[in-house]
């Protein structure tokens, strides 16, 4: 085994990580504050959620957290999709008289 | 690694610790230690947690395949709420952008997957699996090229 002097340092990588989930979560807070303009009540569910995902940023990361990320992932994975169904139904079913469901509608 | 006189144990000490063999330790002060660790399954590969550094990498790839997928959904949703008609083609807008905002959809699950296949390809000790997403998101971002570029020559000959 290498002297501990001579290891790779893992400092680094803890805080490209927590600067990630950092990004992350300002990303979540900026869709979700533009979508309070188009639809209030789906702008303000991912300015909520985008509140936890904050959250994991600042946890401390430990191994039990390490193997526990899969639920905070999943956190992340539901809200995009979340996300992407607001966004379709705004999309479509908006209020703008040139909206889809308006166009389709002749 | 832990910084002289910083104090701080980080997830690779810890996890270096544990995995270090315990030849220095007594067979009376292992048995102290607690419960043992659930072995995995005689049937399956065996599994070991991998370097956090890796399992931190793994997360940083699926936080910016997350990041890219709320990138599509608003450019999408921006494409038709805020971009103006195309002249001609009513449906123009729709035809750029719900593509986008689907893709953002499917970007993100797949992003998830794909981690949890990592992940679990790096618990074995084996290579990791070649992912769909670069090219499907490639294949969709040049559909949708083509798409806005025809929508917009036919609005430029009306």
């Amino acid at each position: 085994m290498p002297p501990r002097s001579q290891e790779p340092p893992v400092l680094d990588p803890v805080n490209r990580t927590k600067l990630a989930w950092s990004r992350t979560a300002l990303g979540f807070a900026a869709i979700g504050g533009a979508m309070l303009k188009l639809s209030f009540v789906a702008g303000l569910v991912v300015l909520v959620l985008s509140l936890p995902i904050w959250a994991v940023s600042h946890r401390q990361r430990g191994r039990d957290a390490i193997s526990q990320s899969p639920g905070y992932l999943r956190l992340v994975t539901a809200t995009v999709v979340v996300v992407a169904v607001a966004a379709l139904a705004v999309a479509i079913f908006g209020h703008s008289p040139d909206s889809l469901g308006q166009l389709l509608r002749g | 690694m832990t910084r002289a006189g910083d104090g701080h144990e980080s997830p690779y000490d810890r996890h270096r610790d544990e995995a270090r063999p315990s030849a220095g330790a007594s067979d009376a002060a292992a048995s102290d230690a607690g419960p043992p660790r659930a072995q995995p399954a005689e049937t399956g590969p065996a599994e070991t947690e991998p370097d956090p550094r890796f399992t931190m990498a793994n997360e940083r790839t699926f936080l910016a395949w997350s990041r890219t997928a709320l990138a599509l959904v608003a450019a999408g949703l921006a494409i038709v709420q805020l971009l103006p008609p195309f002249p001609g083609v009513p449906v123009g807008r729709h035809l750029v952008g719900i593509p986008l905002i689907i893709l953002g959809a499917v970007v993100a699950v797949a992003a998830y997957v794909d981690m949890m296949r990592n992940q679990r390809a790096l618990r074995r000790q084996k290579p990791l699996p070649r992912s769909v997403l670069p090219r499907l998101l490639a294949a969709t971002i040049g559909g949708v090229a083509t798409v806005a570029a025809i929508v917009a020559l036919i609005s430029a000959t009306r």
